[in-house]
């Protein structure tokens, strides 16, 4: 084997293993800091052995009981040290209040509480959204600090400030010793929740960046969604995140057209969708509603997702049901953007006159007033109410409000295909 | 999104060579490991194969169908894993983890389109 090979596979293992040490570490160390730095050892242990002594027969397990090791030596330490210094023994004692023998047994103790508990600390109300999402993707995707730059466009060095930042906010603050009250634990899922659905969008949504680094952020994403659904399995919402995202991610490869111009979802060629993806979500989205309780904001998106999703072409859409997933929707979360949504979907199921009255009162609110897509669906209703010199004016106006230069093009045209409308008419 | 398939190649007629029990507990731990790839959220469908098969073709538009078994074949396909993994080495890696790795060969495949 050649040492480029070794890294290559030292560098993609690290992405699937490193959480689950980083995580067992955690527990050991209740330092996420020091778990990290001694994660890290292992890996340059290896990147150190196994150019000579080729991969063991289980890397992922190698790696594992390294840093395990480290991290049992690193505890022996400290206790020594602890004997020397009473006081600061006392607080160890507390920390770690059982002997040497039993850290071995400790250290194979379920590695799914470990990790759940990594993904606690890591969303931690504690720090900023900013500061959760950057921790999130190092220490629960593997990501290097530069991955994680390039991703959210932002200078390396900012990245690595805020994870310095945030592992010191967490230590002094002695999260990794923090036991959750039952109460708690909604509220630190939904946190954990958000970031990921964040991660997710920052690759989903065109803001920029290079093609396959916002694809990745999407499947490390879904990996992460699909993770936190397997630790919390009675949590409808995290059923409900997965579907989400799956059913969405099924959508990859048709929303972006050759030219790299956005293609809508009614435009869309369903036979690009991944059926594969889209099974999977509607499973999730079963498993998420057969809990029984009233159902969350990310169940109610993926239901609604999951309407297209069943729908062979456009016209087969269920809109009925889409609008009364939009009404639950806007009940639990009101906002604007679900508010158009709805009307779009209730244009579609009640006619377009139906949907313009929403929208009116979503323009008399003055609220999304530099959001195109208000202008957008506003012409698209007039247009098909036949109001063409009204909805005109609104294509003008919403290709004045997009920073996305293709997507203005279109609405251009939309609105010269309006004036070309008029004159027949006239 | 880009995926590995794990196959599972058999040699044929080693399933009935085994005791019942054997083969149960050999069920047993591709199951752990198969929860093992779903807790690492690595799993995008898996499932095992029975023994029992039929071949169909078309040639010069006539269909053929064909009962098994095919005592002609060496080896037959027994189940597999489809992984949602980036890499190469990461299929490998997670390849050297699955138990049947021991008694069967395990066959690591990219998605992609099927011309050279």
């Amino acid at each position: 084997m050649t040492a480029a090979q070794a890294h290559r596979t030292i560098d993609a293992l690290w992405r699937i293993e490193s959480a689950r040490i980083i995580a067992a570490l955690t527990r050991l160390l209740r330092d996420v800091a020091l778990a990290e730095e001694l994660a890290q050892d292992a890996l340059l242990a290896a990147l150190e052995q196994w150019p000579r002594s080729g991969i063991p027969d289980n890397p992922g397990a190698w790696l594992m009981a390294t840093a395990k090791h480290r991290a049992i030596d690193q505890l022996r330490r400290q206790r020594m040290l602890a004997r020397k210094h009473e006081a600061l023994g006392h607080e160890l004692e507390m920390a770690q209040s059982d002997n040497d023998g039993r850290l071995e047994e400790r250290a194979d103790e379920a590695v799914g509480d470990d990790l759940l508990r990594l993904m606690f600390i890591a969303c931690h109300p504690l720090l900023s959204t900013e500061a959760r999402t950057a921790l999130t993707l190092k220490l629960l995707a593997g990501l290097t600090t530069a991955e994680i730059a390039r991703a959210f466009l932002v200078p390396e060095p900012t990245i690595a400030q805020r994870i310095v930042r945030a592992k010191r906010t967490l230590a002094a603050a002695r999260v990794p010793f923090e036991t959750l009250r039952p109460e708690q634990l909604r509220e630190r899922l939904s946190s954990v929740m958000e970031v990921i659905y964040l991660v997710f969008n920052e690759g989903y949504s065109a803001t920029g960046g290079e093609h396959w680094v916002r694809h990745s952020m999407c499947e490390e994403a879904l990996r992460l969604g699909r993770v936190l659904a397997e630790l919390a399995p009675r949590d409808a919402e995290a059923h409900g995140l997965v579907a989400l995202m799956e059913i969405q991610a099924s959508r990859l490869k048709a929303r972006i057209g050759a030219g790299g111009e956005p293609i809508l979802l009614m435009q869309q060629n369903r036979a690009l969708w991944d059926r594969l993806l889209i099974q999977r979500g509607l499973i999730a989205l079963a498993r998420g509603e057969a809990l029984g309780e009233s159902r969350g904001p990310y169940l109610l998106q993926a239901a609604i997702a999951a309407c297209h999703a069943r729908a062979a072409s456009p016209a087969e859409t269920d809109w009925v049901l889409i609008t009364a997933l939009y009404d639950e929707l806007a009940r639990l979360t009101p906002s604007p953007v679900v508010e158009l949504n709805r009307a779009v979907a209730v244009s579609m199921a009640y006619g377009p006159a139906a949907g313009l009255e929403l929208t009116d009162r979503l323009a008399a609110q003055g609220v999304l007033r530099s959001y195109h897509l208000l202008p957008s669906v506003r012409g698209d209703l007039l247009a098909r109410l036949g109001r063409y010199e009204e909805a005109r004016g609104e294509f003008e106006r919403a290709a004045a409000l997009t920073h996305n230069t293709r997507e203005c093009r279109l609405l251009r045209e939309r609105a010269a295909a309006c004036e070309d409308e008029r004159d027949e008419e006239e | 999104m880009l995926a590995y398939m794990l196959l599972i190649v058999e040699a044929q007629g080693e399933r009935r060579l085994r005791a019942a029990e054997e083969g149960r507990a050999l069920y047993g731990k591709m199951l752990d490991y198969t929860a093992s790839l779903k807790r690492r959220g690595l799993l995008l469908a898996s499932e095992s194969l029975r023994s029992s098969a039929a071949r169909l073709s078309i040639r010069a538009g006539r269909q053929s169908i064909v009962d098994g078994p095919f005592t002609e074949a060496k080896e037959l396909v027994g189940g597999f894993f489809l992984l949602g993994c980036a890499t190469r080495e990461q299929a490998l890696g997670l390849a050297a983890e699955c138990p049947a790795a021991e008694w069967a060969t395990v066959e690591v495949r990219e998605i992609g389109p099927c011309y050279e």
